[in-house]
Protein backbone atom coordinates (compact mmCIF):
# COMPACT_ATOMS: atom_id res chain seq x y z
CA UNK A 1 0.00 0.00 0.00
CA UNK A 2 1.39 3.38 -1.01
CA UNK A 3 -0.72 6.09 0.58
CA UNK A 4 -0.22 9.40 2.34
CA UNK A 5 -1.60 8.73 5.81
CA UNK A 6 -0.65 8.44 9.49
CA UNK A 7 -2.69 5.58 10.91
CA UNK A 8 -5.23 3.61 8.84
CA UNK A 9 -7.61 3.35 11.84
CA UNK A 10 -8.05 7.14 12.01
CA UNK A 11 -7.92 7.74 8.25
CA UNK A 12 -11.54 8.92 8.06
CA UNK A 13 -11.42 10.94 11.29
CA UNK A 14 -8.32 12.85 10.22
CA UNK A 15 -9.83 13.41 6.77
CA UNK A 16 -13.02 14.89 8.30
CA UNK A 17 -10.99 17.05 10.69
CA UNK A 18 -9.03 18.47 7.77
CA UNK A 19 -12.12 18.93 5.60
CA UNK A 20 -13.83 21.04 8.27
CA UNK A 21 -10.62 22.92 9.07
CA UNK A 22 -10.21 23.87 5.40
CA UNK A 23 -13.82 24.87 4.84
CA UNK A 24 -15.22 26.06 8.19
CA UNK A 25 -17.73 28.32 6.44
CA UNK A 26 -19.26 25.25 4.82
CA UNK A 27 -18.87 22.19 7.08
CA UNK A 28 -18.97 21.37 10.78
CA UNK A 29 -18.54 18.08 12.61
CA UNK A 30 -21.34 16.93 14.90
CA UNK A 31 -22.22 13.74 16.80
CA UNK A 32 -20.30 11.98 19.56
CA UNK A 33 -17.66 10.54 17.27
CA UNK A 34 -17.58 13.48 14.85
CA UNK A 35 -18.74 11.17 12.08
CA UNK A 36 -21.55 13.47 11.01
CA UNK A 37 -20.88 16.48 8.79
CA UNK A 38 -23.52 19.21 8.79
CA UNK A 39 -23.92 22.57 7.12
CA UNK A 40 -22.02 25.20 9.09
CA UNK A 41 -25.15 27.41 9.08
CA UNK A 42 -27.69 24.60 9.59
CA UNK A 43 -30.22 23.34 10.35
CA UNK A 44 -32.31 25.87 8.44
CA UNK A 45 -35.54 26.66 10.25
CA UNK A 46 -38.64 25.58 8.37
CA UNK A 47 -36.72 24.03 5.45
CA UNK A 48 -37.00 20.32 4.63
CA UNK A 49 -33.66 18.73 5.55
CA UNK A 50 -31.80 16.49 3.11
CA UNK A 51 -29.58 13.88 4.66
CA UNK A 52 -27.33 11.29 3.10
CA UNK A 53 -24.77 8.82 4.28
CA UNK A 54 -22.53 5.97 3.34
CA UNK A 55 -18.96 4.84 3.43
CA UNK A 56 -15.95 7.10 3.01
CA UNK A 57 -13.70 6.89 0.01
CA UNK A 58 -16.00 8.52 -2.56
CA UNK A 59 -15.35 12.26 -2.18
CA UNK A 60 -17.04 14.53 -3.07
CA UNK A 61 -19.77 11.87 -2.46
CA UNK A 62 -21.25 11.91 0.19
CA UNK A 63 -19.83 14.42 2.66
CA UNK A 64 -18.58 16.90 0.12
CA UNK A 65 -22.10 17.70 -1.07
CA UNK A 66 -23.18 19.17 2.26
CA UNK A 67 -23.89 22.81 1.50
CA UNK A 68 -26.45 25.39 0.47
CA UNK A 69 -28.92 24.02 -2.07
CA UNK A 70 -27.51 20.51 -1.52
CA UNK A 71 -27.35 18.25 1.56
CA UNK A 72 -27.93 19.47 5.10
CA UNK A 73 -26.06 16.66 6.84
CA UNK A 74 -24.30 13.41 6.15
CA UNK A 75 -23.29 10.34 8.18
CA UNK A 76 -19.87 8.93 7.32
CA UNK A 77 -18.67 5.38 7.79
CA UNK A 78 -15.18 3.99 7.42
CA UNK A 79 -13.89 3.59 3.89
CA UNK A 80 -16.53 1.61 1.93
CA UNK A 81 -18.40 0.73 5.19
CA UNK A 82 -21.85 1.78 6.36
CA UNK A 83 -22.14 4.39 9.13
CA UNK A 84 -23.74 3.23 12.38
CA UNK A 85 -27.45 3.68 13.14
CA UNK A 86 -26.59 6.25 15.79
CA UNK A 87 -24.53 8.32 13.35
CA UNK A 88 -27.38 8.24 10.85
CA UNK A 89 -29.87 9.30 13.52
CA UNK A 90 -27.53 12.14 14.52
CA UNK A 91 -27.32 13.20 10.86
CA UNK A 92 -31.11 13.26 10.60
CA UNK A 93 -31.31 15.36 13.77
CA UNK A 94 -28.63 17.74 12.45
CA UNK A 95 -30.59 18.18 9.20
CA UNK A 96 -33.95 18.71 10.87
CA UNK A 97 -35.22 22.27 10.66
CA UNK A 98 -38.69 21.23 11.80
CA UNK A 99 -40.13 20.49 8.36
CA UNK A 100 -39.06 16.85 8.15
CA UNK A 101 -36.06 15.16 6.58
CA UNK A 102 -35.51 13.29 3.32
CA UNK A 103 -33.01 10.42 3.50
CA UNK A 104 -31.37 10.32 0.07
CA UNK A 105 -28.69 7.68 -0.46
CA UNK A 106 -27.50 4.72 -2.48
CA UNK A 107 -29.22 1.35 -2.73
CA UNK A 108 -26.94 -0.76 -0.49
CA UNK A 109 -28.31 -3.33 2.01
CA UNK A 110 -26.35 -2.28 5.09
CA UNK A 111 -27.11 1.41 4.59
CA UNK A 112 -30.83 0.70 4.13
CA UNK A 113 -31.13 -1.36 7.33
CA UNK A 114 -29.29 1.26 9.35
CA UNK A 115 -31.05 4.30 7.85
CA UNK A 116 -34.48 2.65 8.36
CA UNK A 117 -33.60 1.96 11.98
CA UNK A 118 -32.34 5.54 12.41
CA UNK A 119 -35.67 6.73 10.99
CA UNK A 120 -37.54 4.66 13.61
CA UNK A 121 -35.46 6.29 16.29
CA UNK A 122 -36.07 9.88 15.25
CA UNK A 123 -39.76 9.09 14.75
CA UNK A 124 -39.90 8.60 18.55
CA UNK A 125 -38.72 12.22 18.74
CA UNK A 126 -41.48 13.29 16.33
CA UNK A 127 -39.17 13.91 13.38
CA UNK A 128 -40.74 12.66 10.16
CA UNK A 129 -38.39 11.18 7.60
CA UNK A 130 -38.92 9.88 4.07
CA UNK A 131 -36.59 7.86 1.87
CA UNK A 132 -35.44 7.98 -1.75
CA UNK A 133 -32.84 5.45 -2.89
CA UNK A 134 -30.49 5.93 -5.82
CA UNK A 135 -30.36 2.86 -8.04
CA UNK A 136 -28.82 4.22 -11.25
CA UNK A 137 -26.10 1.67 -12.13
CA UNK A 138 -27.50 -0.10 -15.20
CA UNK A 139 -24.69 -2.69 -15.14
CA UNK A 140 -25.79 -4.07 -11.75
CA UNK A 141 -29.24 -5.41 -12.72
CA UNK A 142 -31.68 -5.33 -15.63
CA UNK A 143 -34.29 -2.60 -15.92
CA UNK A 144 -36.96 -5.12 -14.90
CA UNK A 145 -35.08 -5.57 -11.61
CA UNK A 146 -34.34 -1.89 -11.20
CA UNK A 147 -34.83 -1.98 -7.44
CA UNK A 148 -31.71 -4.18 -7.20
CA UNK A 149 -29.44 -1.69 -8.96
CA UNK A 150 -26.64 -0.06 -7.02
CA UNK A 151 -26.50 3.69 -6.50
CA UNK A 152 -23.52 5.45 -8.11
CA UNK A 153 -22.79 8.89 -9.61
CA UNK A 154 -26.48 9.64 -10.29
CA UNK A 155 -26.56 10.63 -6.63
CA UNK A 156 -24.95 13.94 -7.60
CA UNK A 157 -28.06 14.90 -9.62
CA UNK A 158 -30.44 13.70 -6.92
CA UNK A 159 -28.60 15.69 -4.23
CA UNK A 160 -28.59 18.81 -6.41
CA UNK A 161 -32.22 18.62 -7.51
CA UNK A 162 -33.66 17.61 -4.11
CA UNK A 163 -31.53 20.25 -2.40
CA UNK A 164 -32.84 22.96 -4.70
CA UNK A 165 -36.44 21.85 -4.19
CA UNK A 166 -35.97 22.03 -0.41
CA UNK A 167 -34.30 25.45 -0.80
CA UNK A 168 -37.33 26.62 -2.80
CA UNK A 169 -39.51 25.92 0.24
CA UNK A 170 -41.27 22.78 -0.98
CA UNK A 171 -42.73 20.54 1.74
CA UNK A 172 -41.43 17.06 2.61
CA UNK A 173 -43.86 15.22 0.33
CA UNK A 174 -42.98 17.48 -2.62
CA UNK A 175 -39.22 17.29 -2.03
CA UNK A 176 -39.52 13.50 -1.80
CA UNK A 177 -41.53 13.29 -5.03
CA UNK A 178 -39.05 15.49 -6.90
CA UNK A 179 -36.04 13.56 -5.53
CA UNK A 180 -37.64 10.28 -6.61
CA UNK A 181 -38.26 11.70 -10.06
CA UNK A 182 -34.62 12.79 -10.32
CA UNK A 183 -33.47 9.36 -9.15
CA UNK A 184 -35.74 7.66 -11.69
CA UNK A 185 -34.33 9.81 -14.50
CA UNK A 186 -30.68 8.95 -13.89
CA UNK A 187 -28.80 6.06 -15.50
CA UNK A 188 -25.09 5.39 -15.05
CA UNK A 189 -22.39 2.93 -15.99
CA UNK A 190 -18.70 2.80 -15.21
CA UNK A 191 -15.51 1.10 -16.29
CA UNK A 192 -12.44 0.39 -14.16
CA UNK A 193 -8.78 0.14 -15.23
CA UNK A 194 -7.10 -0.33 -11.85
CA UNK A 195 -8.36 -1.20 -8.34
CA UNK A 196 -8.07 0.93 -5.22
CA UNK A 197 -6.86 0.07 -1.73
CA UNK A 198 -8.96 0.47 1.41
CA UNK A 199 -6.49 1.85 4.01
CA UNK A 200 -7.57 -0.54 6.77
CA UNK A 201 -7.34 -3.54 4.45
CA UNK A 202 -3.96 -2.53 3.02
CA UNK A 203 -4.48 -4.55 -0.17
CA UNK A 204 -6.19 -3.71 -3.47
CA UNK A 205 -9.92 -4.56 -3.52
CA UNK A 206 -9.48 -6.70 -6.66
CA UNK A 207 -6.88 -7.56 -9.29
CA UNK A 208 -6.87 -6.51 -12.90
CA UNK A 209 -4.15 -7.34 -15.42
CA UNK A 210 -1.84 -4.60 -16.74
CA UNK A 211 -3.62 -4.46 -20.12
CA UNK A 212 -7.13 -5.24 -18.81
CA UNK A 213 -10.24 -3.26 -17.96
CA UNK A 214 -13.59 -4.20 -16.49
CA UNK A 215 -16.75 -2.75 -18.01
CA UNK A 216 -19.63 -2.06 -15.65
CA UNK A 217 -17.69 -2.53 -12.43
CA UNK A 218 -19.25 -1.11 -9.25
CA UNK A 219 -17.62 1.63 -7.19
CA UNK A 220 -16.50 -0.87 -4.53
CA UNK A 221 -15.13 -3.31 -7.08
CA UNK A 222 -18.38 -5.26 -7.51
CA UNK A 223 -18.30 -7.46 -10.63
CA UNK A 224 -19.26 -5.79 -13.90
CA UNK A 225 -20.41 -6.91 -17.35
CA UNK A 226 -17.16 -8.07 -18.93
CA UNK A 227 -13.45 -8.10 -18.29
CA UNK A 228 -10.97 -7.98 -21.13
CA UNK A 229 -8.33 -6.08 -23.06
CA UNK A 230 -8.28 -2.31 -22.60
CA UNK A 231 -10.19 -0.59 -25.40
CA UNK A 232 -9.92 2.90 -26.91
CA UNK A 233 -11.65 5.93 -25.38
CA UNK A 234 -14.17 6.10 -28.23
CA UNK A 235 -15.00 2.40 -27.89
CA UNK A 236 -15.45 2.68 -24.10
CA UNK A 237 -17.65 5.78 -24.36
CA UNK A 238 -19.56 4.24 -27.27
CA UNK A 239 -20.38 1.02 -25.42
CA UNK A 240 -21.45 2.85 -22.27
CA UNK A 241 -23.62 5.30 -24.23
CA UNK A 242 -25.23 2.44 -26.20
CA UNK A 243 -26.08 0.68 -22.93
CA UNK A 244 -27.42 3.82 -21.26
CA UNK A 245 -29.50 4.87 -24.26
CA UNK A 246 -30.96 1.37 -24.60
CA UNK A 247 -31.96 1.52 -20.93
CA UNK A 248 -33.36 5.06 -21.02
CA UNK A 249 -33.93 6.11 -24.65
CA UNK A 250 -33.60 9.73 -25.73
CA UNK A 251 -35.52 11.22 -28.63
CA UNK A 252 -36.02 14.46 -30.52
CA UNK A 253 -36.79 17.32 -28.16
CA UNK A 254 -35.54 15.53 -25.03
CA UNK A 255 -33.15 17.35 -22.72
CA UNK A 256 -30.38 15.64 -20.81
CA UNK A 257 -27.47 16.52 -18.55
CA UNK A 258 -24.48 14.19 -19.00
CA UNK A 259 -21.86 13.61 -16.30
CA UNK A 260 -18.49 12.23 -17.35
CA UNK A 261 -16.93 11.32 -14.02
CA UNK A 262 -13.49 10.21 -12.90
CA UNK A 263 -13.39 7.39 -10.33
CA UNK A 264 -10.33 9.01 -8.81
CA UNK A 265 -7.09 8.61 -10.74
CA UNK A 266 -8.27 9.19 -14.29
CA UNK A 267 -7.29 12.75 -15.29
CA UNK A 268 -9.69 15.37 -16.69
CA UNK A 269 -7.84 15.14 -20.02
CA UNK A 270 -9.19 11.64 -20.58
CA UNK A 271 -12.69 12.64 -19.46
CA UNK A 272 -12.76 15.27 -22.21
CA UNK A 273 -11.64 12.70 -24.78
CA UNK A 274 -14.66 10.59 -23.73
CA UNK A 275 -16.99 13.60 -23.74
CA UNK A 276 -16.75 13.96 -27.55
CA UNK A 277 -18.54 10.66 -28.02
CA UNK A 278 -21.06 11.38 -25.25
CA UNK A 279 -22.04 14.62 -27.02
CA UNK A 280 -22.14 12.93 -30.40
CA UNK A 281 -24.47 10.13 -29.26
CA UNK A 282 -26.86 12.49 -27.49
CA UNK A 283 -27.07 14.73 -30.56
CA UNK A 284 -27.54 11.74 -32.86
CA UNK A 285 -30.57 10.82 -30.75
CA UNK A 286 -31.93 14.31 -31.41
CA UNK A 287 -31.71 15.36 -27.77
CA UNK A 288 -30.35 18.58 -26.35
CA UNK A 289 -27.51 18.83 -23.79
CA UNK A 290 -28.03 20.97 -20.71
CA UNK A 291 -25.39 21.70 -18.08
CA UNK A 292 -22.80 19.03 -18.92
CA UNK A 293 -20.60 17.99 -15.99
CA UNK A 294 -17.04 16.72 -16.49
CA UNK A 295 -14.75 16.01 -13.55
CA UNK A 296 -14.38 14.21 -10.23
CA UNK A 297 -17.90 14.07 -8.81
CA UNK A 298 -18.08 10.53 -7.35
CA UNK A 299 -14.89 8.55 -6.79
CA UNK A 300 -13.51 5.28 -5.43
CA UNK A 301 -10.30 6.36 -3.75
CA UNK A 302 -7.45 6.16 -6.30
CA UNK A 303 -9.24 3.83 -8.75
CA UNK A 304 -8.43 4.49 -12.39
CA UNK A 305 -11.68 4.48 -14.27
CA UNK A 306 -14.67 6.50 -15.28
CA UNK A 307 -18.43 6.54 -15.23
CA UNK A 308 -20.99 8.23 -17.43
CA UNK A 309 -24.37 9.31 -16.09
CA UNK A 310 -27.31 10.68 -18.05
CA UNK A 311 -29.97 12.65 -16.19
CA UNK A 312 -33.02 13.17 -18.40
CA UNK A 313 -34.64 16.49 -17.62
CA UNK A 314 -38.07 18.06 -17.80
CA UNK A 315 -38.88 21.69 -16.95
CA UNK A 316 -39.14 20.94 -13.24
CA UNK A 317 -35.88 18.98 -12.97
CA UNK A 318 -34.00 21.42 -15.20
CA UNK A 319 -35.06 24.37 -13.06
CA UNK A 320 -33.82 22.72 -9.87
CA UNK A 321 -30.60 21.49 -11.49
CA UNK A 322 -29.71 25.02 -12.56
CA UNK A 323 -30.67 26.67 -9.24
CA UNK A 324 -27.78 28.12 -7.18
CA UNK A 325 -25.91 25.75 -4.88
CA UNK A 326 -22.58 25.78 -3.11
CA UNK A 327 -20.24 23.37 -1.38
CA UNK A 328 -16.45 23.15 -1.25
CA UNK A 329 -16.36 20.91 -4.33
CA UNK A 330 -19.05 22.37 -6.57
CA UNK A 331 -20.73 25.71 -7.13
CA UNK A 332 -23.70 26.20 -9.43
CA UNK B 1 -48.83 -7.12 37.67
CA UNK B 2 -47.03 -5.13 35.07
CA UNK B 3 -43.74 -4.27 33.44
CA UNK B 4 -42.40 -0.97 34.71
CA UNK B 5 -38.99 0.66 34.40
CA UNK B 6 -37.56 -0.70 37.71
CA UNK B 7 -38.54 -4.24 36.63
CA UNK B 8 -37.01 -3.61 33.21
CA UNK B 9 -33.81 -2.33 34.83
CA UNK B 10 -33.58 -5.47 36.97
CA UNK B 11 -34.10 -7.70 33.91
CA UNK B 12 -31.45 -5.84 31.91
CA UNK B 13 -28.88 -6.37 34.66
CA UNK B 14 -29.65 -10.10 34.68
CA UNK B 15 -29.34 -10.33 30.88
CA UNK B 16 -26.12 -8.29 30.85
CA UNK B 17 -24.52 -10.62 33.42
CA UNK B 18 -25.61 -13.69 31.48
CA UNK B 19 -24.19 -12.30 28.23
CA UNK B 20 -20.78 -11.76 29.86
CA UNK B 21 -20.85 -15.37 31.03
CA UNK B 22 -22.00 -16.66 27.62
CA UNK B 23 -19.76 -14.56 25.36
CA UNK B 24 -17.33 -17.36 24.47
CA UNK B 25 -20.14 -19.84 23.84
CA UNK B 26 -21.95 -17.39 21.54
CA UNK B 27 -18.75 -16.58 19.63
CA UNK B 28 -18.16 -20.30 19.16
CA UNK B 29 -21.64 -21.22 17.91
CA UNK B 30 -21.58 -18.18 15.63
CA UNK B 31 -18.11 -19.14 14.40
CA UNK B 32 -19.53 -22.44 13.14
CA UNK B 33 -22.11 -20.72 10.91
CA UNK B 34 -21.16 -17.05 10.72
CA UNK B 35 -18.36 -14.65 11.45
CA UNK B 36 -17.97 -15.61 15.08
CA UNK B 37 -18.65 -12.29 16.75
CA UNK B 38 -22.13 -12.79 18.22
CA UNK B 39 -20.78 -12.96 21.78
CA UNK B 40 -18.93 -9.71 21.16
CA UNK B 41 -22.08 -8.09 19.77
CA UNK B 42 -24.25 -9.18 22.70
CA UNK B 43 -21.80 -8.24 25.44
CA UNK B 44 -20.92 -4.90 23.89
CA UNK B 45 -24.58 -4.11 23.25
CA UNK B 46 -25.61 -4.97 26.81
CA UNK B 47 -22.69 -2.96 28.21
CA UNK B 48 -23.96 0.07 26.27
CA UNK B 49 -27.44 -0.52 27.72
CA UNK B 50 -26.07 -0.83 31.26
CA UNK B 51 -24.37 2.56 30.84
CA UNK B 52 -27.80 4.18 30.49
CA UNK B 53 -29.82 1.78 32.70
CA UNK B 54 -29.86 4.02 35.78
CA UNK B 55 -31.10 6.97 33.75
CA UNK B 56 -33.91 5.20 31.90
CA UNK B 57 -37.16 7.20 32.24
CA UNK B 58 -40.33 5.90 33.93
CA UNK B 59 -42.15 5.92 30.59
CA UNK B 60 -41.65 2.25 29.63
CA UNK B 61 -41.74 3.09 25.93
CA UNK B 62 -39.06 5.73 26.25
CA UNK B 63 -37.03 3.37 28.46
CA UNK B 64 -37.17 0.68 25.76
CA UNK B 65 -36.28 3.38 23.22
CA UNK B 66 -33.23 4.22 25.34
CA UNK B 67 -32.22 0.54 25.26
CA UNK B 68 -32.62 0.34 21.48
CA UNK B 69 -30.61 3.50 21.02
CA UNK B 70 -27.84 2.23 23.31
CA UNK B 71 -27.68 -1.09 21.48
CA UNK B 72 -27.23 0.64 18.12
CA UNK B 73 -24.14 2.43 19.40
CA UNK B 74 -22.20 -0.70 18.58
CA UNK B 75 -21.90 -0.68 14.83
CA UNK B 76 -21.17 -3.33 12.29
CA UNK B 77 -23.58 -6.05 13.39
CA UNK B 78 -26.84 -6.70 11.59
CA UNK B 79 -27.99 -8.90 14.51
CA UNK B 80 -27.55 -5.88 16.79
CA UNK B 81 -29.60 -3.72 14.44
CA UNK B 82 -32.32 -6.40 14.33
CA UNK B 83 -32.50 -6.65 18.13
CA UNK B 84 -32.70 -2.87 18.34
CA UNK B 85 -35.49 -3.00 15.76
CA UNK B 86 -37.45 -5.37 18.01
CA UNK B 87 -36.89 -3.10 21.00
CA UNK B 88 -38.05 -0.08 18.98
CA UNK B 89 -41.25 -1.87 18.03
CA UNK B 90 -41.98 -2.58 21.70
CA UNK B 91 -41.00 1.00 22.55
CA UNK B 92 -43.55 2.44 20.12
CA UNK B 93 -46.30 0.15 21.45
CA UNK B 94 -45.71 1.12 25.08
CA UNK B 95 -44.82 4.79 24.69
CA UNK B 96 -46.54 7.11 27.18
CA UNK B 97 -47.17 4.43 29.86
CA UNK B 98 -45.36 3.80 33.13
CA UNK B 99 -46.83 0.30 33.44
CA UNK B 100 -47.44 -2.29 30.74
CA UNK B 101 -49.50 -5.31 31.91
CA UNK B 102 -47.79 -8.70 31.43
CA UNK B 103 -50.82 -9.72 29.40
CA UNK B 104 -49.50 -7.40 26.69
CA UNK B 105 -46.10 -9.14 26.49
CA UNK B 106 -47.41 -11.45 23.79
CA UNK B 107 -48.45 -8.51 21.64
CA UNK B 108 -45.15 -6.71 22.18
CA UNK B 109 -43.23 -9.81 21.09
CA UNK B 110 -45.49 -10.31 18.09
CA UNK B 111 -44.91 -6.71 17.02
CA UNK B 112 -41.17 -7.18 17.41
CA UNK B 113 -41.25 -10.32 15.26
CA UNK B 114 -43.06 -8.44 12.49
CA UNK B 115 -40.72 -5.44 12.60
CA UNK B 116 -37.60 -7.63 12.64
CA UNK B 117 -38.94 -9.80 9.84
CA UNK B 118 -39.56 -6.75 7.66
CA UNK B 119 -36.19 -5.17 8.37
CA UNK B 120 -34.16 -8.36 8.06
CA UNK B 121 -36.13 -9.57 5.03
CA UNK B 122 -36.58 -12.97 6.64
CA UNK B 123 -39.72 -15.00 7.18
CA UNK B 124 -40.88 -17.44 9.82
CA UNK B 125 -39.73 -21.01 9.29
CA UNK B 126 -36.28 -20.10 7.95
CA UNK B 127 -34.44 -21.11 11.12
CA UNK B 128 -33.70 -17.70 12.61
CA UNK B 129 -34.26 -15.98 15.94
CA UNK B 130 -37.70 -15.05 14.59
CA UNK B 131 -38.99 -18.61 15.02
CA UNK B 132 -38.51 -18.95 18.80
CA UNK B 133 -39.58 -15.31 19.28
CA UNK B 134 -42.81 -15.99 17.43
CA UNK B 135 -43.37 -19.17 19.43
CA UNK B 136 -42.70 -17.20 22.62
CA UNK B 137 -45.25 -14.56 21.60
CA UNK B 138 -47.89 -17.23 21.04
CA UNK B 139 -47.06 -19.07 24.28
CA UNK B 140 -47.32 -15.86 26.30
CA UNK B 141 -50.72 -15.04 24.88
CA UNK B 142 -52.88 -16.28 27.74
CA UNK B 143 -50.58 -15.34 30.61
CA UNK B 144 -51.08 -12.35 32.82
CA UNK B 145 -48.39 -12.58 35.49
CA UNK B 146 -44.66 -12.17 35.10
CA UNK B 147 -43.38 -15.60 36.21
CA UNK B 148 -46.01 -17.41 34.11
CA UNK B 149 -45.07 -15.34 31.02
CA UNK B 150 -41.39 -16.19 31.54
CA UNK B 151 -42.12 -19.90 32.07
CA UNK B 152 -44.21 -20.02 28.89
CA UNK B 153 -41.48 -18.25 26.88
CA UNK B 154 -38.83 -20.55 28.34
CA UNK B 155 -40.72 -23.67 27.18
CA UNK B 156 -41.54 -22.22 23.77
CA UNK B 157 -37.89 -21.34 23.06
CA UNK B 158 -36.74 -24.86 23.98
CA UNK B 159 -39.41 -26.53 21.86
CA UNK B 160 -38.69 -24.34 18.86
CA UNK B 161 -34.94 -24.95 19.04
CA UNK B 162 -35.56 -28.70 19.21
CA UNK B 163 -37.88 -28.50 16.22
CA UNK B 164 -35.44 -26.51 14.05
CA UNK B 165 -32.12 -28.10 15.03
CA UNK B 166 -32.13 -30.65 12.20
CA UNK B 167 -33.40 -28.27 9.57
CA UNK B 168 -31.18 -26.41 7.12
CA UNK B 169 -30.70 -22.66 7.56
CA UNK B 170 -32.45 -20.77 4.76
CA UNK B 171 -31.47 -17.17 5.26
CA UNK B 172 -28.56 -14.95 6.27
CA UNK B 173 -24.96 -15.98 6.51
CA UNK B 174 -25.81 -19.44 7.94
CA UNK B 175 -27.58 -20.27 4.66
CA UNK B 176 -24.24 -20.33 2.84
CA UNK B 177 -23.25 -23.29 5.02
CA UNK B 178 -26.19 -25.28 3.62
CA UNK B 179 -26.23 -28.85 4.86
CA UNK B 180 -23.55 -28.13 7.44
CA UNK B 181 -26.16 -26.13 9.35
CA UNK B 182 -28.23 -29.31 9.89
CA UNK B 183 -27.86 -30.47 13.50
CA UNK B 184 -26.50 -27.09 14.62
CA UNK B 185 -28.53 -24.52 16.52
CA UNK B 186 -28.97 -21.17 14.84
CA UNK B 187 -26.63 -18.72 16.65
CA UNK B 188 -29.37 -16.11 17.04
CA UNK B 189 -31.62 -18.70 18.68
CA UNK B 190 -28.83 -19.59 21.11
CA UNK B 191 -28.46 -15.90 21.99
CA UNK B 192 -32.20 -15.70 22.73
CA UNK B 193 -31.95 -18.90 24.77
CA UNK B 194 -29.24 -17.31 26.93
CA UNK B 195 -31.26 -14.09 27.31
CA UNK B 196 -34.17 -16.09 28.70
CA UNK B 197 -31.76 -18.09 30.88
CA UNK B 198 -30.50 -14.81 32.28
CA UNK B 199 -34.02 -13.71 33.18
CA UNK B 200 -34.65 -17.03 34.95
CA UNK B 201 -31.79 -16.39 37.39
CA UNK B 202 -33.11 -16.12 40.95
Amino acid sequence: MKKILNDPTVYVDEMLEGLCAAHPDNYRQVGDAGRVIARADGPIDGKVGIVSGGGSGHLPIFTGYVGKGLLDACAIGDVFASPSVEQMADAIRAANGGAGVLRLYGNYGGDIMNFDMAGDMVEMEDVSATTVLLADDVASASRAERDKRRGVAGMVYAFKIAGAAADAGKDLAEVTRIAQKAADHCVSMGAALTPCTVPQAGKPTFELGEDEMEMGMGIHGEPGVWRGKLRSADEIAGEIMDTLLADQPLGAGDRVSPLVNSLGATPPEELYILYRIVKQRIEEAGAQIMMPLVGRYATSMEMTGISITLCKLDDELEGYLKAPAHCAFWTV
Amino acid sequence: MALDTPTLRHGLALIAAKMEASADELNTVDGALGDGDLGVTMTRGMREIMKVADDLPDDVGMALFGCAQAFTRISGSSFGTLLATGLMSAAKASRGRTEVPWSEMSGLLQGAVQAMSARGKAELGQKTVLDPLDAAAKAAADQSDGPAVLAAIDRAVDETMDAFRDQQAQVGRARIFGEKSVGLDDPGMVALRRVVDGLKAP
